[in-house]
């Protein structure tokens, strides 16, 4: 039945795609709706059966002979997900209906976002390693063109294009790791592979695989220093940030960290990698929003922090630590979520996400600026009941106290974690009040707005109203949530059941006056904001995560381009000097090495001078050839080679081949005498002495090997020849005595038919130059 | 009498090749003749296909004379695989024609040439003899001689000078190493090459033959550093003949190494394969390299068809029978989406006004059908699954990992990433943004046609993989074994 | 004596790529026909020089020279006269259309 599931927002998207313009009453958001909404309602009845212990699995075929099998299986942590797709993925859709205009392509915006959510689905559902590549590629791809949405616009092309590299890359990486993974635990499923873990871990290719897979799940997640792609993804439509880049797409790094726990946690190497770059990101990211002049860009850089504040919990590994992992990951999804669609409905109402432009807007949307007061006081971390913000984060402390590593580098590095972590999360407080504050208290600018603000209209509000609720009834009543879902979630990563009630007040613990520290730096950091925000800007720009990116990818094109101009002269010389040169090294060097060359004196003709003669001659005239400069003599020269070799033929018991060689040398001289006659006349070589050497050097060194490579042919004949059976067969078989002839037309006549075939091409092609002359260009 | 289907791919655009030169004032008969032929040729490959999997490989003795010593057509596994797709590709171009060759073309013999070119490269991939491999490749060189010069521009011709220059050397240099190898072996035949080469464990001068025929194949299959004629002249010519080069020509030359490295000189796996690997590797990053370097939209399709022989050789190289079955895979994906790519370059072209990528913009509004092919397209070309390209890179990487060799792998994903980037610098640049300049013509309808049935294939081979890897599994398990073809040719 | 011929081969061979690198195109096409020379000659060498009669059966003679070589030589010389021959007048057009033969004026820019 899982694959169904899946199905559905696929079908869903080519049903849309085809017929959605017909319906033009109304708005095609009304049409997607029941899809998420059905899906989340049907993930919610399966919440008893995981309650139980049990999990729900279904397999389809697809390429049953490499084993990559529509195998998925919904277990806590995959539930915990997609009721985040599909429920998020509702409240968006209802969202967009208000917030996107009919004007706008919906059709195209529809299908793609679909398409994301079938895709995501299948991520979080697959056991399959490669089908969950598959889908995981597919998100990065919707999401290009997500954000590519308004693609008129630079920006969104830039965003999109800057995503998907750095998405791919990831994405590739990750199938390294997965191509590893699955040679080493002989297996495609991740459930085999979780048992099998013993194999991975004991390999040599333990790290490698670590690294390539974190790689993908750290660009997915934005983290550092893969982050950069988040802010420009801001340039989608709203709900598409609020759907892909905060809620589900960025968490898929997650996902992959947690689902992989249970082979790769444990080990000190994934303790310090994802802890560390988990906590730089949460550090950095909370520091860069604060200095964001768009409310998109504040938010961005805050998922950015907030996921590195997962992933650093997903690092820690202990039981508690990845209880508040799971239960972070659902709470920043509703506040998240909630403040991008605030965001949205500032944007929409006012014509401006710029906070230096806004201000005091409490006035004009007390519900927008309730709801994102909740949402902020959560994600900062407030300490009271109702924001579950707060829940998390005294988790988060908690573990960041309670660390199982104490030897070594991860032993010393596990010291310093509550105080990163206590610095991220000042920063965090710091911009949550920035963004509230900024926009709606203080001043008020509103005759600099392009739009008198008022209030949404409540089919906008439905979604963020239901999301702060989710905050509010989740902070008071946390353990709702805890057994049915958090708590499955958890064992699916660690293996064990948490049996943790989560509480509000737990005593005057460490990690409240943890909470209390960043409350009160905090409030001062804030209110203070306008004297260090300039401190910003003395940060070199050189550093930033973007100017990387700019670097590596201008100076990949214009490296490129210098490679290739460097190469690519178009000059027939050098082409065929580097293939010459290639041809007699690595022929010479082969047999050096294989001991090819032999010279045996043995079964060799006698030599006889008149043969020796025209060799002579002919040798003669054909390095004579190089210094003709008069077109006569060249012929005449040219002319000696080839009936000389007519001689040598009769020499050498060819009477056929003499003949041959006569008639077409002959055809040949004259063809030359014609060409010549059209053609400039013939010029001394004007090339330097060093060019003439080098060509000197490239002719005799190919014809040496030639010569070599003949001589040592000649000397190691191992077998009878096949020639036989056409002389004892000639005549009694082939009924002629011309024993070549018949080898010609009946023994291999398939070659004398082609090699007419070929003549006749070249007759048409001559045929077509001469008689077809045109002037300029057909090809119309 | 089932043999003799085996000369029918080769015959019958022979003899329809023949007929049409006299044809070439009548464009109306030669285009219907032209579609009734395919359609045969593409019917009779199914049929072939169908019965050698079904029963056992074909073989026939022309004028009945017995292998080795006459010359013997050998269908194969991995041959009708080759012509089956051969074929399709023909079809593709017949449909591509009919809107862009116009009457001076048909005039110029372009429906023979394009026949004989397909009659030559089926024959490449069905003789079982070296020397007439070298004929065959003569009757395409020459057909491709012919073609690129339809059109008689400047610039057509400068680029023919050399294109034609440097195969005139690669086919000198191959026949005179067929002498050699004549030499020691005392036969042309390849099963009985493959035999006798195996008798004396390749020793002595046979591997340096074996690299100089590696020179040979490697200048046709566009290696480094053998390629540089490849680009410029791939897209001097109309855009239905840079699709048959790009999907045809260079494929060619994957097969004779494919067939000569399996059948006959394998036995020296560490020196020359390995040799292979580090060529495969260096290809697939320089010729991506060029891909990027570019703002001529066919150039860039141009520059991408060494990449992905890189990635065929890589499978030669790793010579295992998954590596191999990536190979043949990939073959197959390659010679779909690189004709659908460049139709839908030349489509572009056309429709823009120019091939400056800076020069375009905005196209997805006035050609939506062509915008979306082209990101299809890229996605195929990049390796993104579940398309054809993800399959025969699945295949190919794992068996290089496999094999340990993981330099080439890691490199390969590389390669993958920047192909992708070079082929979506075209979606951007030409689909999104702002219009710069009006399109100069409507996008043509079969040309949109050719190129969607080639996607289509494309997407069939992804998602419907297990329909059609089994038999290419199957092909790969005979060529490992080379005793397998030897025996079949000659104990017969 | 097939050393003495393949010292021969060689040289036409050397001749012919010295003259293939040129900038003239005529003379890059007289070292075509070198190499053909050089190359036909080296077939031949191949197949042991002078060891019998020539392949025409008589009454008598058990011995032939090797026929097999021969039999492609021909084919070669046929192939390579075709190619030459297209070669020929594809430098005449070149010329015509391009107004130079010299190969280094004929590189190309990187046009449209």
């Amino acid at each position: 039945m899982l694959h169904f599931y899946i199905l559905l927002p696929f079908l869903a998207a080519l049903l849309i795609g085809m017929f959605a313009k017909k319906v033009n009453r109304i708005h095609t958001g009304w049409l997607v709706l029941p899809i998420p909404v059905v899906l989340f309602i049907i993930f919610c009845l399966k919440l008893p059966v995981l309650a139980e212990g049990k999990i729900v699995q279904s397999t389809a075929d697809w390429i049953p002979s490499l084993d990559i099998q529509l195998s998925f299986y919904l277990d806590g942590l995959s539930m915990l997900f997609s009721l985040l797709i599909t429920g998020i993925g509702s409240l968006v859709v209802l969202y967009s209906i208000f917030y996107l205009s009919r004007k706008e392509q919906l059709t195209h915006f529809y299908v793609y976002l679909l398409l994301f959510m079938g895709s995501m689905l299948g991520v979080v559902l697959s056991d399959n390693v490669f089908v969950l590549y598959t889908f995981w590629e597919f998100t990065s791809i919707s999401s290009f063109l997500l954000i590519g949405f308004w693609f008129y616009r630079d920006r969104s092309t830039y965003g999109a294009q800057k995503s998907m590299l750095v998405t791919v890359f990831g994405g590739l990486s990750m199938l390294g790791a997965l191509i590893l993974l699955s040679i080493t635990a002989e297996t495609n499923s991740i459930r085999m592979m979780i048992a099998n873990r013993s194999d991975i871990l004991e390999s040599d290719l333990f790290i490698p695989i670590l690294i390539l897979l974190l790689l993908g799940a750290f660009t997915k997640s934005a983290q550092f220093p893969f982050h950069s792609w988040l802010p420009d993804a801001m340039e989608a439509p709203t709900p598409v940030s609020a759907y892909l880049h905060s809620a589900t797409m960025v968490k898929a790094g997650l996902y992959l960290v947690a689902r992989f726990s249970l082979i790769f946690s444990g080990t000190d190497t994934f303790f310090i990698i994802v802890s560390g770059i988990g906590l730089i990101t949460l550090c950095l990211g909370s520091f860069l929003a604060s200095r964001q002049t768009d409310l998109k860009g504040i938010l961005a850089y805050s998922t950015i922090s907030q996921l590195g504040m997962i992933m650093a919990m997903l690092g820690f590994g202990t039981g508690t630590a990845i209880l508040a992992a799971i239960f972070h990951i659902f709470n920043h999804a509703t506040f998240k979520g909630s403040l991008f669609m605030i965001a949205g409905i500032v944007d929409h109402e006012t014509g401006t996400r710029d906070i230096r432009r806004l201000g005091g807007l409490y006035t004009f949307m007390p519900i927008s600026a309730t709801l994102a007061f909740i949402g902020a006081f959560s994600m900062a971390g407030v300490p009271l009941p109702i924001f579950n913000g707060f829940l998390s984060k005294e988790m988060f402390f908690d573990s960041s106290l309670k660390l199982e590593q104490t030897a070594g580098l991860a032993g010393t590095f596990a010291e310093w974690i509550p105080i990163l972590a206590v610095v991220g999360s000042i920063f965090t407080f710091v911009y949550s009040m920035y963004l509230v504050f900024g926009t709606f208290l203080g001043k008020q600018n509103t005759d600099q707005l392009e739009k008198k603000p008022h209030e949404a209209p409540i089919g906008m509000l439905l979604s963020p109203i239901v999301l702060i609720v989710f905050v509010v009834v989740v902070g008071l009543l946390p353990n709702l949530i805890n057994e049915p879902l958090l708590a499955p979630a958890t064992a699916a990563v660690t293996g064990d059941l948490p049996h943790i009630h989560l509480a509000f007040w737990h005593s005057l613990n460490t990690p409240f006056y943890m909470s209390l520290t960043v409350v009160g730096i905090g409030t001062l950091l804030a209110f203070t904001l306008k004297k260090w925000q300039p401190l910003y800007n003395r940060i070199p720009g050189k550093f930033s995560s973007d100017h990387w990116y700019q670097t590596i990818v201008n100076g990949l094109l214009r490296s490129s381009k210098s490679i290739t101009e460097f190469y690519m002269t178009g000059s027939l010389r050098l082409y065929f000097s580097i293939i010459l040169v290639f041809l007699v090294v690595s022929t010479s060097i082969f047999m050096y090495f294989t001991e090819g060359f032999t010279i045996s004196v043995d079964d060799l003709a006698p030599i006889t001078w008149p043969e020796v003669l025209v060799g002579f001659v002919m040798a003669v005239a054909a390095i004579a050839t190089i210094w003709m400069n008069q077109r006569i003599a060249a012929i005449i020269v040219i002319g000696v080679v080839g009936y000389g070799l007519s001689l040598l033929f009769v020499f050498f018991r060819a009477p056929d081949l003499a003949l041959t060689q006569l008639i077409v040398e002959t055809i040949t001289v004259a063809l030359f005498l014609l060409c010549f006659a059209h053609l400039p006349k013939l010029k001394t070589s004007d090339k330097a002495i060093s060019e003439k050497l080098i060509d000197f050097i490239i002719a005799v060194s190919t014809g040496a090997l030639l010569t070599i490579v003949a001589i040592a042919s000649h000397s190691s004949k191992s077998f009878e020849s096949i020639a036989k059976y056409f002389v004892d067969n000639s005549y009694k078989l082939g009924g002629g005595d011309n024993i070549v002839n018949v080898i010609l037309v009946d023994f291999r006549g398939l070659d004398t038919l082609f090699e007419i075939a070929v003549l006749g091409l070249a007759a048409l092609g001559i045929f077509a130059m001469i008689k077809y002359r045109d002037k300029g260009d057909m090809n119309q | 009498m089932m043999s003799n289907f085996v000369f029918l791919p080769i015959f019958i655009p022979l003899f329809v090749g023949a007929i049409l030169v006299f044809l070439n004032k009548k464009h109306q008969l030669t285009m219907k003749i032209s579609y009734l032929t395919v359609f045969l040729s593409l019917g009779v490959s199914i049929y072939l296909s169908y019965y050698v999997f079904k029963n056992n490989p074909l073989i026939l003795e022309t004028g009945a004379w017995k292998a080795p010593y006459g010359i013997i057509l050998v269908a194969d596994k991995l041959s009708v695989i080759m012509i089956l797709s051969v074929n399709v590709i023909a079809l593709a171009a017949v449909i591509f024609a009919a809107s862009s060759v116009n009457s001076k073309m048909v005039q110029h013999y372009f429906y023979p040439l394009f026949f004989l070119l397909i009659a030559g490269v089926s024959g490449a991939f069905l003789t079982g003899d070296l020397f007439n491999l070298f004929v065959f490749f003569e009757v395409l060189l020459m057909a491709s001689y012919g073609l690129i010069i339809i059109g008689g521009s400047k610039v057509q011709f400068r680029e023919s000078v050399k294109y034609i220059l440097l195969n005139l050397f690669s086919s000198i240099l191959f026949v005179t190493t067929v002498a050699f190898l004549y030499s020691v072996t005392g036969t042309v035949n390849m099963a009985q090459l493959g035999e006798r080469v195996a008798e004396v464990e390749q020793q002595g001068i046979l591997t340096g033959i074996a690299i100089l025929l590696f020179v040979v194949f490697a200048t046709k299959g566009a290696l480094f550093p053998l390629y540089f004629w490849l680009p410029k002249s791939y897209i001097v010519p109309s855009p239905v003949v840079s699709a048959l080069f790009g999907a045809l020509l260079t494929k060619v030359g994957v097969y004779s190494m494919l067939r000569v490295y399996t059948l006959i000189f394998s036995h020296k796996l560490e020196l020359t394969h390995t040799f292979f690997i580090w060529v495969a590797t260096i290809t697939m990053l320089i010729g991506v390299i060029g891909a990027l370097s570019t703002s001529n939209v066919k150039l860039i399709i141009a520059y991408n068809i060494m990449p992905a022989i890189g990635f065929m050789l890589l499978g030669i190289g790793t010579f295992s029978a998954e590596s191999l079955a990536g190979t043949i895979y990939y073959l197959v994906h390659d010679m779909a989406i690189k004709a659908a790519l460049f139709f839908l370059a030349g489509l572009l072209v056309w429709h823009a006004g120019t091939s400056n990528l800076n020069k375009m913009g905005g196209f997805i509004k006035t050609s939506p059908l062509l915008g979306w092919m082209f990101f299809i397209a890229a996605l195929v070309l990049a390796g993104i699954p579940p398309f054809s390209g993800f399959i025969g890179k699945y295949l190919l990487l794992r068996g290089a990992f496999d094999e340990e060799h993981y330099i080439a792998a890691g490199i390969g994903l590389l390669s993958s990433l920047l192909i992708l980037f070079s082929v979506l610098r075209i979606f951007i640049g030409a689909f999104w943004g702002e219009v710069k300049e009006e399109p100069k013509e409507k996008v043509r309808s079969s040309g949109l046609a050719a190129s969607g049935l080639l996607i289509a294939i494309s997407i069939l081979l992804g998602v419907g993989a297990e329909w059609f890897y089994p038999y290419i599994q199957s092909a790969a398990d005979s060529l490992i074994d080379p005793q397998i073809y030897i025996d079949f040719v000659l104990k017969e | 004596m097939e050393i003495v011929m393949s010292i021969l081969a060689g040289t036409l061979f050397a001749a012919g790529v010295y003259l293939l690198l040129q900038k003239q195109l005529l003379k890059i096409v007289l070292g075509t026909a070198l190499l053909s020379h050089g190359a036909h000659l080296f077939i031949l060498t191949m197949g042991k020089l002078n060891r019998g009669a020539p392949p025409i059966l008589e009454k008598g003679i058990k011995i032939y020279t090797d026929p097999l070589p021969q039999a492609l030589i021909l084919t070669s010389i046929v192939i390579s006269f075709g190619v030459t021959s297209f070669l020929l007048v594809l430098a005449y057009r070149t010329y015509q259309s391009n107004k130079t033969d010299m190969m280094d004026q004929l590189r190309g820019t990187d046009d449209e």
